[in-house]
């Protein structure tokens, strides 16, 4: 049970842990009072957010990058989906466990050969693979469903939860809420597992692997093993995710999932933060507002939604922020939030190990 | 003889070649920066793209095809240069991982922009040469005139980037910048001028690759180049990233592989092709099959 150990180990059970569970906390109520239409993109960004947060664990603690992760949240959903398709009273958490280990076998066959490669190479690598990823599931029909994909129940709210919130008269906005709430538990479960991954031995070699890997190699750490282990939990969280928004979309098509999700995933990793908790969570949230956001920049500048521009104004948009934050503030939001904190600091005395640091 | 030229097996191998070149084409262009740079180009497609799309619109006004193709190669060029000195200039000295993703973003944009501007539905450009296969006693060869011009022209730009390196002043101070740079800044290239040329040139050759891919039988659309930037980065991969004769090679393997692939094994597994010879070159030489093997500076 070493790897259980690893991701609940007590003596990290710090602040970090703390606030993803205030936050998990948070967001449940939150979404009370929120509108049906709200719920379900915010559900949409809790989903997100577990992937953004696998990518950012790659990226940002083992130096690696991938433009596969929409490839692996692919084959977690079409995991996830088949299974539930054919067996459809299956707990959601076994599904999403299932997604999680094929999403999980899937970085592992990419990493084998992959970790052998250096940033270009394994960008490329990983961006062959998402390529494929599409055009195979829509090869495959008798698996995958082809074009169409493969449609599933929606989720269904259970009774006490209905009676709780809604009283008698069940309706979608109960529905709503439910699907909501599921996807920030899960996602609050996955980001736990993510601050005590970050803090154990793991991720502590991890970032010695990144930074000098010739030192980590000559401290004992096996450089292949790590980089792996970092591939597969990155495409574990992947698949995952994936999983968990193709449920609530109720169908697993694959057209979900086009290269340029790569491009959507990398962008929102960056303007949160590469590397943290908090990044993943604001990439989250930039996702579930990015329709309305675009609507608004639409509205700002007078473009009409439905001719070519408007159409294609988040591609537009997301690509110049990648760009822009990167050559800027290539370490994103929550680094822009640094200067209000020296600021906040600076406003009580100094004690001496502070002035020291 | 006959049967030969018709044969399924022949069919394969000229089909092969005919995208294999246009691999081949990618992949040096992916190499030229490579070199110069140590950038992996994500955008590279996409900014041939766009070129071909300028370029290609000026038939519209009755421009003959040749000037169109002209007008892409240098619009492609500026926007090499322009992109060198406005996205990848500030991130020398950065994080590998930068520039990758910047250019990454770039994709995106150019992308988005494209279909904003010319729509997304396919644009079929009027070929200069017949695509009416040729016949060999009554059988169909699987050759057609614009397959002919298309590995000519590609064979043609090839050698003439060869000979630009090998043969003239500019192609020995690229070379000079692109190994020691400091050292040919001391003896008076002007290195910053010669990466912005790499660059020029590199996105040249792309937009040529694009031109041929617009004219034949896929058309123009904004990610005609996705799938074909992929193979070209897996034969430079093959080839090692290094050589610009290993990426050639490299290329004309993808494109044979994928046509047999298709061919004698299934087509549905035609997508994994690149990345399965991809797996299997980096285990035999993980530098890669061309080039020569270099210890990485601690």
């Amino acid at each position: 049970m070493n790897w259980w150990r690893t991701l609940s180990r007590q003596e990290t059970t710090n602040s970090r842990v703390v606030a993803v569970l205030a936050l998990t906390i948070l967001t449940l109520l939150v979404t009370i009072f929120l509108p049906p239409v709200a719920d379900s993109e915010l559900a949409g960004g809790a989903a997100i957010a577990i992937v953004i947060l696998g990518l950012s664990w790659l990226t940002g603690w083992s130096g690696q990058i991938s433009l596969g992760n929409s490839g692996f949240m692919a084959v977690g959903a079409y995991a996830a989906g088949i299974w539930a398709h054919h067996h459809a009273s299956t707990p959601l958490i076994f599904t999403l466990v299932l997604a999680l280990v094929a999403g999980g076998l899937s970085g592992l066959v990419i990493a084998i050969p992959s970790t052998r490669l250096r940033g270009p190479y394994l960008a490329g690598m990983t961006l062959a693979f998402s390529a494929a990823v599409t055009p195979l599931a829509q090869n495959f029909t008798s698996v995958t469903g082809g074009e169409g994909g493969i449609f599933l129940n929606s989720l269904v709210t259970p009774k006490w939860f209905e009676h709780l919130f809604h009283g008698a008269n069940a309706s979608i906005n109960a529905n709503a809420q439910w699907t909501a709430d599921l996807a920030v538990v899960v996602a609050g479960v996955m980001f736990f597992f993510m601050a005590n991954l970050f803090h154990s031995r793991a991720g502590r070699s991890m970032r010695l692997v990144r930074d000098n890997d010739v030192a980590a190699e000559l401290m004992g750490v096996h450089l292949a093993r790590t980089r792996t282990m970092a591939f597969v939990v990155s495409a574990a969280f992947a698949g995952v995710g994936g999983a968990l928004y193709s449920l609530l979309e109720a169908s697993v098509r694959p057209e979900t999932f086009p290269l340029t999700l790569s491009i959507t995933l990398l962008t929102l990793m960056v303007l949160g933060g590469i590397g943290t908790l908090s990044g993943a969570v604001i990439g989250g949230i930039i996702f579930s507002f990015s329709a309305n956001l675009v609507a608004h920049v639409n509205s700002l500048t007078g473009v009409n939604p439905t001719s070519n521009l408007g159409a294609n104004m988040q591609g537009i948009i997301f690509g110049v922020l990648l760009i822009v934050t990167m050559i800027f503030a290539p370490r994103g939001i929550v680094s822009l939030s640094s200067p209000l904190r020296r600021l906040w600091r600076a406003r009580r005395p100094l004690s001496v190990t502070q002035e020291v640091q | 003889m006959t049967a030969f030229l018709s044969s399924s097996f022949m069919h394969n191998i000229f089909g092969g070649l005919a995208t294999g070149v246009i691999y081949s084409l990618v992949a040096l262009s992916l190499v030229i920066i490579w070199q110069s740079t140590h950038v992996l180009n994500f955008a590279q497609g996409a900014m041939a793209m766009l070129a071909t799309y300028i370029g290609m619109t000026e038939i519209d006004r009755g421009i003959g095809y040749w000037w169109c193709v002209i007008i892409s190669v240098v619009v492609g060029m500026a926007l090499g240069g322009l992109t060198e000195r406005v996205l990848i200039r500030p991130l020398y000295g950065k994080p590998e991982i930068n520039p990758i993703v910047v250019m990454v973003g770039f994709l995106g944009v150019l992308e988005a922009l494209a279909a904003a501007i010319w729509t997304s539905t396919t644009r079929n450009i009027t070929e200069p040469f017949s695509q009416i296969y040729y016949q060999d006693h009554g059988h169909l060869v699987f050759l057609s005139a614009f397959i002919v011009f298309q590995i000519l022209l590609a064979i043609g730009i090839m050698l003439l980037v060869a000979a630009l390196f090998r043969f003239t002043k500019l192609g020995l101070q690229l070379r000079a910048s692109a190994l020691a740079p400091e050292v040919s800044r001391l003896l008076g290239i002007r290195v910053g001028r010669m990466l912005t040329i790499g660059w020029m040139l590199s996105a040249g050759v792309g937009a040529v690759a694009a031109v041929i891919v617009a004219s034949g039988n896929f058309g123009l659309f904004p990610t005609d180049m996705d799938g074909i930037f992929v193979a070209g980065f897996i034969a430079a991969a093959v080839g090692g990233l290094e050589s610009p004769i290993g990426a050639v090679a490299g290329g004309l393997l993808i494109g044979l592989a994928e046509q047999f692939i298709l061919a004698y094994w299934s087509p549905n597994v035609a997508p994994l092709g690149g990345i399965i010879i991809l797996v299997l070159a980096l285990m035999i030489r993980p530098q890669g099959l061309f080039s020569k093997s270099v210890s990485r500076r601690v």
